[in-house]
């Protein structure tokens, strides 16, 4: 081969291989950066820790009824057993609950002096999941609407024109939702000041809460159906 | 042959040193171009087994081969067809071809090396 060729092809090997190399470099994916800085890793390590607390918690308590059914003769083991069912049902809303918390009244708003015929007010269902949202924040343990329990898989619809609750009616308003807390003051203070009466009023509905002292919640009646549920893995956007 | 081999290893070396990248909208023009290089080289190597390399063949093939490529792949991006697989699939197929020939050509040389040396020895 002539020496001419060779450079040739030396040169044209040269460039494809700085080819590969910069293809190689660009395709190779930049290693995360972990950007977070002191506060944030402390407070995700309290999250964390939090979590851990929670969870030996839990330990603890199983651990506890496992040791009262070892201990004890199997005529008790049948009431620890009983009594597990009556705590699980109390959790599920199966069962009545008293106790002291808030009542929430919603009554229409009439807007008098005008000429043109108002509308009877109608509560929609966002309306209600809003309220049911925000009072889950601000720390109630147990709601029912009207006559209906909520529970953790509760529909809320808008069904021809009604609202349905727990797939019964709501009737029309004037409607009371009954709210146990372990903080009925507290409570109150925020549904005082809450978005909903805002959201509410624009649909000509006003919401007028009161302590008392000795609220009786309906039980949850029906069957809970649960075998169209399935565990989500999937993370959220936001959440990792 | 060493000499192709080393400039090769001295390119990606530099390519690896300078620490060059590309935004990654460009990384298809370049695998292509790599594509056409790659296949330039082999058709290189099967002209020269065959005997007839032509220098001036093999450079203006490296250089439009590759520029071609980067231009239908523009062409491709601009009217939303993905006409770069055309170039790729070009491109594969001669590749595939080259080597094939080079493999024959190479177990030919062998085995005439070997008779012979054969028909030396009877």
């Amino acid at each position: 081969m002539k020496i001419s060729n060779k450079i040739i092809i030396s040169l044209v090997c040269a460039l494809a291989g700085l080819m590969i190399a910069v293809l190689f470099q660009s395709n190779q994916e930049p290693d995360e950066r972990d950007t977070r800085d002191l506060w944030e890793i402390r407070s995700e390590l309290q999250v964390e820790q939090k979590a851990q607390q929670q969870l030996y918690q839990q330990i603890s308590e199983t651990e506890s009824v496992l040791n009262q059914y070892r201990e004890v003769s199997e005529h008790q083991q049948l009431d620890t057993l009983k009594e597990s069912i009556v705590e699980l049902k109390e959790e599920a809303g199966l069962t009545e609950l008293t106790g002291s918390g808030v009542r929430i009244t919603i009554t229409p708003i009439f807007q008098g002096g005008n000429d043109n015929i108002q509308e009877y007010p109608t509560i929609s269902p966002e309306l209600l999941n809003r309220l049911l949202n925000e009072l889950n924040t601000y720390g109630a343990t147990d709601v029912a609407i009207e006559n209906e329990r909520i529970i953790n898989v509760t529909p809320i619809r808008y069904v021809n024109g009604k609202t349905y609750v727990n797939n019964h009616a709501l009737p029309s308003i004037p409607i009371e939702i009954s709210i146990l807390s372990d903080n009925p003051k507290r409570l109150l203070n925020h549904i005082e000041v809450s978005q909903s009466r805002d959201d509410f009023a624009i649909d000509d509905l006003e919401l007028s809460a009161e302590i008392k002292n000795n609220i009786t919640l309906p039980s949850y009646d029906e069957p809970i159906i649960l075998d169209e549920l399935d565990v989500n893995e999937q993370v959220e956007t936001g959440e990792d | 042959m060493w000499l192709p081999a080393l400039f090769l290893v001295v390119g990606i070396a530099l390519g690896l040193l300078t620490n060059i990248t590309i935004p990654d909208q460009y990384s298809n023009y370049l695998s292509i171009a790599v594509l056409a290089a790659f296949d330039t080289l082999f058709g290189g190597i099967r002209a020269h087994l065959e005997k007839k390399f032509d220098e001036k063949v093999f450079i203006s093939g490296f250089f439009f081969n590759v520029s071609l490529a980067a231009l239908l792949a523009f062409l491709g991006v601009q009217l939303g067809i993905d006409l770069y697989l055309a170039a790729v699939f070009a491109f594969g197929v001669r590749l595939f071809q080259n080597i094939a020939i080079i493999r024959r050509q190479m177990i030919e040389e062998k085995f005439i090396l070997k008779k012979i040396q054969k028909f030396k020895r009877k």
